[in-house]
Formats: structure tokens, sequence, C-alpha cells
């Protein structure tokens, strides 16, 4: 029992990771540009089918395919900021009808995936040697640990990013008072881009990350790490990016441990529980902190 | 002369902050009593515990005499207390007509009948020529008359206005004051707030000072003018 | 005075008389089409979808949410009626109306959400219909069939659901043509407008936008439990697919939310147009519907109807 539980929290722990990534760049997009992107795990799940083509059909190895997704998806990023945002912020409820423009984004991006890559799931028959470590009592898989570290080094760099850099403040910025920021003499709309184009690097890294971590993906996968990202981001309240962190691990753990001692669906109502508790009872997030609003 | 509307001891309190600050306050019929204060003063956060939108943490609220401390808005409402926003709050998609129906929905009278009243009330206000369009499309200064146009449609005894001048230009102002005036003789209570000491010293027969919640003078208006807490609060030290 | 107390009365003429001539349009040309040997699967799924979209309107162009689990009332009511026949041996025209009061019981059950908005109520929505979809599916196979579903038997009636699905379409039209003109539809548009000013102006809004919401629920229920019927088989991964409510927004959306023909004309354009394209291209089905979604938020974000009443004001008093 103890080396179960053991395990759950090291497992918890880097599939947290990974939850934290997938809400900081939803989170990011939120606050800055207040958008919810509702394909976010389509943008993600389409990192996954990247590291998978790259390997399958060039020979890229995972390590090396998360720099290029994260030049890739920052270009991609870039440009569909210009195709939908500006004439989006034209609507009468912009926040509303975004999440209805991205559920549109969300069905054609999977309908594009299932057009490409078919229904079957997919993965990526790549090995670290060793194939796994022991780390204390228990085995840990390479590509997890491997995994694990970017996360951290990501989201250290993210951070870093937020708090120390002059573009990063700006953001940060941004999401506490749009309007100030303007006023300041900031590009909102090209901040606005950069943010775009931030959050879909992040999605695409973790998208490969995936790839790593998680046994197979599919093109319908997608919207299952759209709730976890609804989930963190709320959890870690609605554009706090270290909220997001900070839930995102939090998030990992908790449903780890669910599925130690719950059944497999009674993990996942946890998880939309945690979504609904939340808004009701704490809609700040855990932090209490919000940024707006 | 009656008791229209009267508070005792309300208070409001944002977490440290005391917003409103055991506030005593009277209105009878047919009197324009003004509340004046600097922003900050807690003028529309009284406003807001008097007609039940906040709960007041302490004190209470009578209307002819009864209690409606604690009460949701629409009850407070109903019970005849009319009020405009600082910002104009017209229902926005929906056409003037039908922005003048909303407050006498429960009433038994009839569709045609109502709809007849609002013609009447919207012609008062000169806004009878745009009463089928939808109220987002009206001027800054239009959306005040319809809103002081809804505030009158259930003929409520008291009203509250609230910073009716505001960004409102001097023809427009000189055509609300008439109204207010004419809303006074037709005997209702009506609380008046501003921070401009101009309008509510040419239409109140009596006037309150916030500062900090608090009322720091009352009396008529020739009382307050030359107050020195009221000047000091205004210009500072 | 004469003339603004006269005028609306013959605006009220034309909105009757255009109201009238459009449902007499709509009522003869579905109650032929199994007459005239019309395609009856198609015209069915046409009439769920103008109901559907219709029902969406309450809630969304009348009281303001955007319910993205809005399958939930659909599922439930599938269930319901499937559940009802086949395990309890209930007849069908008892069970529909029990999957009504199921999706009305769901929606009480849900209503603590109203007094959440934007985004918040649309995530909860989600979260709350993936919920009864995990529910449902891990409920004891005995009742709920478990993955493989239930089938309903040889109780299928393809002509008969035809005309009660068409008769759940008048009524849920008529129904909203009411609340449109109706003092509840006034209460409703001022909740939605701004709360706090309708609270203060005498509206009573949490028992106002409970109605709407109950409105809004009662109808796809029924449609869940008709659909049902109609295909004779019940399972969770359709009754609960995301589609459901994707397709019931874009209809509505397209057509214009917070008109009565709005989501009457968005649904028909819409499915007409999936049709065509379905036939056409069945693999790029789904890619062009999340498309022509993003194409109608960008460039027709008041729908057909609304931006046709944005262009002509005027209208607005003539077209329900």
């Amino acid at each position: 029992m103890e080396l179960l539980i053991l395990n759950g929290l090291v497992n918890g722990l880097i599939v947290g990771g990974i939850y934290a990534l997938v809400g900081v760049s939803l989170t990011l997009l939120y606050g800055v540009l207040r958008v919810v992107n509702f394909a976010h795990g389509e943008f993600v799940i389409a990192g996954s089918f990247l590291a998978f083509v790259l390997f399958t059909s060039f020979g890229i190895p995972p390590l090396l395919a998360v720099p290029i997704a994260a030049v890739v998806f920052f270009i991609a990023g870039w440009g569909l900021y210009y195709v939908l945002i500006p004439r989006l912020a034209r609507s009468d409820d912009p926040e509303l009808m975004s999440f209805l423009m991205f559920y549109g984004v969300s069905i054609a991006a999977a309908a594009l995936m299932l057009l490409l890559f078919e229904a079957d799931s997919r993965t990526i028959d790549y090995t670290f040697t060793p194939v796994s470590v022991q780390v204390g009592p228990i085995y840990v898989s390479t590509a997890r640990l491997v995994a694990f570290a970017i996360t951290v080094v990501v989201s250290i760099a993210l951070a870093l990013f937020l708090f120390k850099t002059l573009p990063g403040k700006a953001l940060r910025a941004a999401i506490m008072n749009p309007e100030a920021i303007q006023i300041m003499g900031v590009d909102i709309v090209r901040l606005s881009a950069f943010a775009f184009a931030l959050a879909s690097a992040l999605a695409g890294v973790t998208g490969v990350l995936i790839a790593l971590v998680f046994p197979a993906f599919n093109p319908f996968s997608g919207a299952e790490y759209t709730i976890i990202a609804f989930i963190v981001v709320v959890l870690g309240g609605l554009g706090n990016p270290v909220g997001a962190l900070l839930a995102g691990v939090l998030f990992g753990l908790a449903e780890q441990m669910a599925t130690v001692f719950l059944p497999q669906a009674m993990a996942q109502i946890v998880g939309f529980l945690i979504l609904v508790g939340t808004i009701f009872f704490r809609p700040s997030g855990i932090l209490g902190v919000r940024f707006k609003r | 002369m009656t008791v229209a509307i009267e508070t005792r001891g309300l208070t409001k309190r944002f977490g440290g902050l005391v917003a409103v600050d055991k506030v005593d306050l009277r209105a009878d019929a047919g009197e324009t009593l003004g509340i004046i204060g600097v922003n900050g003063a807690g003028k529309t956060t009284l406003m807001n515990c008097i007609c039940g939108l906040y709960r007041p943490d302490d004190g209470d609220v009578f209307v002819a005499g009864e209690r409606v401390t604690g009460q949701p808005p629409h009850v407070v409402a109903h019970r005849g207390i009319g009020r405009t926003f600082q910002i104009p709050r017209v229902f926005r998609k929906m056409s003037l007509i039908d922005n003048l129906l909303v407050p006498v929905l429960d009433r038994k009278a009839h569709d045609a009948e109502l709809i007849e009243q609002a013609e009447a009330m919207l012609e008062r206000m000169q806004l009878i020529d745009l009463r089928h369009n939808h109220a987002e499309e009206l001027s800054g200064g239009q959306q005040k008359l319809l809103e002081m146009a809804r505030m009158l449609m259930p003929d409520p005894p008291i009203v509250m206005l609230d910073e009716p001048f505001a960004g409102v230009h001097p023809v427009l102002c000189k055509f609300m004051i008439d109204r207010i005036e004419e809303t006074a003789r037709a005997g209702k209570a009506v609380l008046l707030i501003s921070h401009d000491l101009t309008s509510i010293y040419r239409l109140s027969s009596r006037v309150i000072a916030l500062n900090q919640g608090r009322i720091i003078a009352e009396g008529g208006v020739d009382d307050i003018r030359g107050n020195p807490a009221v000047i000091e609060a205004y210009l500072g030290t | 005075m004469a003339s603004p107390s006269r005028a609306p009365d013959s605006a009220d003429r034309i909105y009757f008389t255009l109201t009238a001539l459009m449902g007499g349009v709509l009522l003869i040309y579905f109650a032929s089409v199994p007459l005239l040997g019309l395609n009856v699967a198609f015209h069915f799924y046409l009439m769920l979808w103008i109901t559907m979209a219709s029902a969406f309107n309450v809630a969304s162009g009348f009281a303001g949410y955007m319910p993205f689990g809005y399958v939930a009332f659909y599922g439930i009511g599938a269930f319901t009626t499937a559940i009802l026949v086949k395990k309890a041996a209930f007849p069908v025209f008892l069970a529909l109306p029990l999957s009504g009061v199921a999706g009305i019981v769901l929606a009480l059950l849900f209503a603590p959400t109203l007094r959440l908005s934007g985004i918040y109520f649309g995530i909860v929505s989600l979260a709350l219909a993936g919920i009864c979809r995990l529910v449902i599916t891990n409920m004891p196979e005995e009742i709920t069939g478990g993955s493989f579903g239930l089938q309903l038997g040889s109780r299928a009636h393809p002509v008969q659901s035809f005309y009660v699905m068409m008769a759940v379409m008048v009524v849920a039209l008529a129904v909203i043509l009411w609340l449109s003109r109706s003092r509840l539809g006034k209460a409703l548009r001022a909740t939605r407008d701004d709360a706090d000013a309708a609270e203060m102006m005498g509206v009573n809004v949490p028992i106002v936008r409970l109605w709407g919401w109950l409105i809004s629920a009662f109808f796809p229920a029924v449609c869940g439990g008709v659909e049902a019927w109609y295909t004779n088989v019940v399972d969770t991964e359709t009754a609960f697919n995301t589609l459901i409510t994707a397709k019931t927004v874009i209809y509505a959306v397209a057509g214009g939310l917070g008109t009565v023909t709005g989501p009457v004309l968005g649904a028909v354009a819409m499915v007409w147009l999936d049709e065509l394209i379905w036939r056409q291209f069945p693999l790029l089905n789904l890619l062009i519907l999340g498309l022509a979604t993003i194409v109608l938020v960008l460039f027709l974000p008041r729908g057909i109807v609304g931006t046709l009443l944005r262009k002509k004001p005027q209208w607005r008093r003539y077209i329900p």
C-alpha cells in the first residue's frame, strides 16, 4: 500500500507538471486576451502528433522535438492570432463569443487530425536507455523523468520570463489592467499576439511531453486535456499563471491518488467535481487572488 | 408631513473600510434631500444599502414607517423606491417602451394600458419618437432621461437619483432639473446625490454632507454652504 | 397623442400576419412530408434541431446564459424514455412527458448554477454534463445497459414518432412565441441585460431566471426521448455527445439569438447545409462544421435574423 501511495505521489508530480503547463498556457491566453480557448486540448494534441511525425517520418527523437514544436507552434500561434482575434473583438460579447469560436476551432482541429492521422491511438516507439530508473523503492520510466525535468525547466524559464524580463512584466501588467497598459504606451495588439504565440508554443511543447508520459493519444484526446486545462485554470484562479502552475501539480497529485483509491470512473468525476466546487466556493482559485474582476 | 424614508444607524463595511458609518437620514413626502460628498464619501453605497442591493452590517431602513432592512431589492422596489444610476444602467437590447414596462410587470393592469402610460411618460421625457429603438442606441444624456422615466413609471413615493447631471450637457441639465422639481411637487420624497454643489443647492430643501461614510453636516442649504467641515472636506487640507 | 397609440396596432397586425403565415407554411410543409413520401429521417432531424435550437435560445437569447453542457438535458431525456419503455414497460406516450419531467428535475438540480454568469456558467455547465454522462455510464448494466446502451425493442414507428416530433416542435415554438411577447419574457430580457438593475426595478430575478431555465430544459429532454423512440437505441456515447450541444448552439447562433424566427431559420439553413456537405464530402463534414462555426462567429456574430434587424431596426416590431 505504501508503495502504491509513493507511486501515486511520484506519478502525480510528473503528471501534475504536465497539467501545470497545459493550464498555464490557457490561463495566459485568458489573462491577456480574455478569450477562452476551448481548443486548447487540440493544440496540445497537435504537439503530440508533431512529435509523432518527426519521429516516425524523420527519425527525430522527442527531446529534439521539444524546441522544434516550440518554434513551429509559436509561429502558428502568431498567425492564428491575426486571423481570429481582431475580428472577434468587434462582437457584442467577445469573451463568450470566443468560447463559441474556439468550440469551432476545436471541432475543426480534431477533424483535421482525424483526416490526417485517422482515429487510431498513436504511440511513439522511442525508448531511453535505461528504460526505467530506481527512485527510492520504486521504478519510474526514464521518459517520464525526462519529461518532468523538461517541465521543471520550462516552468522556471516561464516564471523568470514573467517576473524578470520587460516583456514578461508587460504581460503580467496586461493581465492585471489592460486599460492602463495601453495608456502606458504598450502596443496591446502586438503584446496579445505574442501572448497567443507563447501560449501556443507552450501547448505544443506540452503535447510533445504528453507523447512521452502517456501511453497513447488520438485526435479526440484533445477534449480531455481541454477539460483538465479548465480545471487547472479555475483552480489556480482565472488568468493567474502562478496559480495555474501550483494548481496543475495539485490536481495531478489529486487525480493520481484518486486512481489509487477509487475506481477509474470515479476518479474522472472527482476532476469535474473539483471544477464545479472551486467555481462555487472559491471562485478566485486556491491562491485566493483575482487578477481581475 | 409624513416621513417617507428613514435610515437609523445605517452602516456598511467592506473589509476594514467603513463605507457608510451610522447614517441617520430622513426625507418627507414632497421634500428633496440633497446628499453631497466627494468621490468615495459613501453616497452610492448608502443608496445601494437603502434599495437592498447591499445588506447593511448594522442599522435599519424604513419605508413609510415600515422596516425593509435585509429585504431583497425587488421587494424594496415594490415598497415604493425608484432609482437611477451614476452610469446609466438601461436594458440595452430592449425597446424604450419595454424598458419602461419592466418596473410595472407585476401590475394587474392590461398591457395596452401600461403601454399607453409608458408612451405618456416617454412623451414627457421627450423620447417618444425613439420609443421603438433599443436603449443602447440612445446617447448618454438620453439614457439618463430614459432611466428617469423608468424610475417614475411605477409612480413610487420615494425616488433616488445618483449623479443625474454627470456628463449631461447644460440644456439637458435644465430639462432634468425641471423634471426633478416636478417630481418633488408631485409629493414624492427625492433623494438627490451629487458631488456638484450648485444643482444640489438649487433643488434641495435640506442637505446632508457625507465624508468617509459619516454625516459631517446636516441642515438647510444656507447652513451647509457656510459649514467649515464641508468646506474642508471639499477643499482638503 | 393619437398617432403613437394607433401605430402599435398596425405593427401588431403585420406581426401576427407574418407569424401566422410562417407558422402555417411550416405546419403544412412538415405535415405533408410523410404523405408526399419525402425523406422522413431528414425532416425528423430538422424538426428536432429546430426545437433544440429554439429551446436553447430561451436560456441564451432571452436569459443570457451559455449552457455548454446543454446535451445533459437531451441525454437524460433519451435515457428516461429508454429505461421506462424497456425496463418498466411504460407506453411511449407516457414515457415521453416523463422525459420532460426528468429534464425539469435535472434543471432544478442545476438551478444553483444560475447565479454564475459568463464563462463560469459555461464551464460549470460543461462539467455537469460530463458528470451526468459518467454517472449514467457507470450505473448498473441492468438499468442503463452499460456501454452497449439500450435497445427499445420492436416498438419503433417512424411515421408516428415523426408526427410526435412535429407536435413537440409546434408546442415549443408556441411557448417561445408566447414568451417573446409575455411579461415573463420582458423580465427575462431585462435580467439578461442587467440583472442588478432589473432586481432594483422590482423583478424577482431568481424566480424569473428559473422559469426561463426550466422552459429551456424541458424541450431538449423531450427531444431526447422522441429520438430514442425513433432510432430505437440509446447509449451514452451518442446521447451525451458534445456534438449535440455544439450543433444546437451553432444553429441557434447562426439564425440569431433573442428572436423567435432566428433559431428556426438557423436550424433550417444549417441542417440543410450539413446534409448537402455530408452527401458530397462525408469525411469533411466535421471539419466544415468547425470552420462554419468560426466563420459564423467572426462574420455573422448576430446571426441571420440578428444582422437583418440591426440593418433594419424598424422591422423588430414586425418579425417574431
